[in-house]
């Protein structure tokens, strides 16, 4: 699975970097960098918390592709 | 097999009644949790899953017809949309539906949230609390209607904003300073001082009732003092009220009242509860706390005490907050309102500000003001010694 993030919407609350730590940050002008856009499907927690990072987005300025 | 496998394995059907943010966060993290059996989501709106704080932002604001959409669900649920449910068996494990036919269950989650609070039951009364609501009230702003907003909290003063945006000349009704009892004085009245610089009319009143117009106006707002308002369009937006009155003969919940669940979000083993209707404990009681991130921490919390019982985490849950309107943007953690001055942590009160309140008790509230932070580094600033 690829995360694709759409900066255009993105408003910087940064409740995906809660619930993905380890695959996104807000950067200290506050936007958001994607450090890991692929993950493997063979790594189930990682898709759960990619997937919880997309879900949780207000303003749906994340997707899984 | 871990014990909690073993357990999801156990669990064959569960049942998931509304289609909100909740519904939605409880059957993602059922599915997370190990769940692979029959999952069945009932929705009383036709609509997919949509964001709903965005209804009254940039919906309202920009005309963007996108804003509210999420990404599509990924949980392989069956979805029962535009079916709303009407009643509960607890013994015999089963919801009745409006369309006369009844589900059972394994496990429950209860997500139906909670509706607008309304003043009288006049047609001429709107309220925004769905996307239909929101669409609807998007039309009637194109012909630029005089607007009288009743509620000065958070959704009246976005919805002001709204209007004042789309042209319409705006008076809010607020029982003192609009978002005051929200918010708290400072933060009061740098909004209100906003939207006045915008144009936007605040009468302070105690109380507030509606009358049918008799010239040709939606609705009349009577004030406490005999003061009478009239406009094209009356909005009012006066808190909601919970979404339980299918559950009256279950015995779970007194009329009218919130669903009072434990620290994982149950009510019983075999039923969670998440999202506005749910009042949880708090370090400032048991209430209800009906915001966006609150829906989805309930939500998770209560989806795997569903499956995993006691060994399943409790809520820790501190309110994360956010508002636009008149221009400012605003995000906020802890719990609010808020009294007295801020310390500026960033920035100071005539621009982007990063505030931080203490409160007796130890805890703190962090708010940034036009100011692009974090939220995990927002969380920190209320962790910082003042």
């Amino acid at each position: 699975m690829r995360i694709v993030l759409d900066r255009e919407r993105c408003e910087g609350h940064g409740l995906c970097e809660e619930a993905a730590p380890d695959l996104m940050h807000l950067d200290d002008d506050g936007e958001l960098v994607l450090d890991r856009e692929e993950v493997s499907d063979d790594d189930p927690a990682a898709a759960a918390r990619a997937n919880g990072a997309v879900r949780v987005c207000p303003v749906a300025a994340l997707r899984i592709a | 097999m871990s014990a909690a496998a073993e357990q999801a394995g156990q669990v064959k059907r569960v049942v998931v009644v509304g289609n909100g943010i909740a519904g939605l966060t409880a059957a993602d993290t059922l599915r997370g949790t190990g769940f692979d059996g029959e999952l069945t989501i009932v929705g009383d709106e036709s609509h997919a899953a949509y964001s709903r704080p965005a209804l009254s932002k940039a919906l309202l604001h920009d005309g963007d017809d996108l804003s509210h959409e999420l990404p599509s669900p990924t949980h392989g649920a069956t979805e029962l949309l535009g079916v709303r449910a009407t009643g509960l068996d607890l013994e015999r494990r089963r919801v009745a539906l409006d369309d006369g036919t009844d589900l059972s269950y394994d496990r429950l989650v209860i997500a139906t949230g909670s509706r607008a609070r309304r003043l009288s039951d006049l047609p001429e009364e709107v309220t925004l609390r769905g996307l239909d609501d929101a669409l609807a009230l998007r039309r009637r702003l194109a012909d630029k209607p005089s607007v009288i907003v009743v509620g000065g909290g958070p959704l009246g003063m976005e919805i002001a904003s709204g209007c004042l945006a789309a042209g319409s000349t705006v008076t809010v009704v607020s029982q003192g300073v609009p978002l005051v009892l929200q918010l708290g004085p400072h933060l009061a009245d740098v909004f209100t001082a906003a939207g006045r610089e915008r144009g936007l009319t605040v009468v302070e009143t105690e109380l507030a009732r509606l009358e049918r117009s008799a010239e040709g106006y939606a609705a009349r707002v009577v004030l406490d003092d005999g003061t009478v308002l009239e406009a094209d369009l009356v909005v009012t937006a006066v808190g909601d009220v919970p979404n339980t009155e299918w559950l009256a003969s279950s015995g779970l919940v007194s009329q009218g009242g919130p669903l009072t669940v434990d620290s994982r979000g149950l009510v019983r083993p075999d039923i969670a509860v998440a999202g506005d209707l749910a009042a949880f404990p708090t370090p400032h009681g048991t209430r209800r706390i009906p915001l966006w991130s609150s829906a989805i921490e309930q939500s998770k919390v209560a989806a795997a005490a569903l499956i995993q019982g006691q060994e399943a985490p409790t809520l820790q849950f501190q309110p994360y907050f956010w508002t636009e309107q008149f221009g400012l943007s605003l995000k906020a953690v802890g719990y609010l309102p808020v009294v007295g001055a801020p310390a500026y942590v960033d920035g100071g009160p005539d621009g982007p500000a990063l505030m931080r309140w203490a409160h007796g008790d130890g805890t703190a509230v962090a708010a940034a003001l036009n100011y692009r932070i974090p939220i995990p580094r927002l969380r920190r600033v209320t962790q910082q010694a003042a």
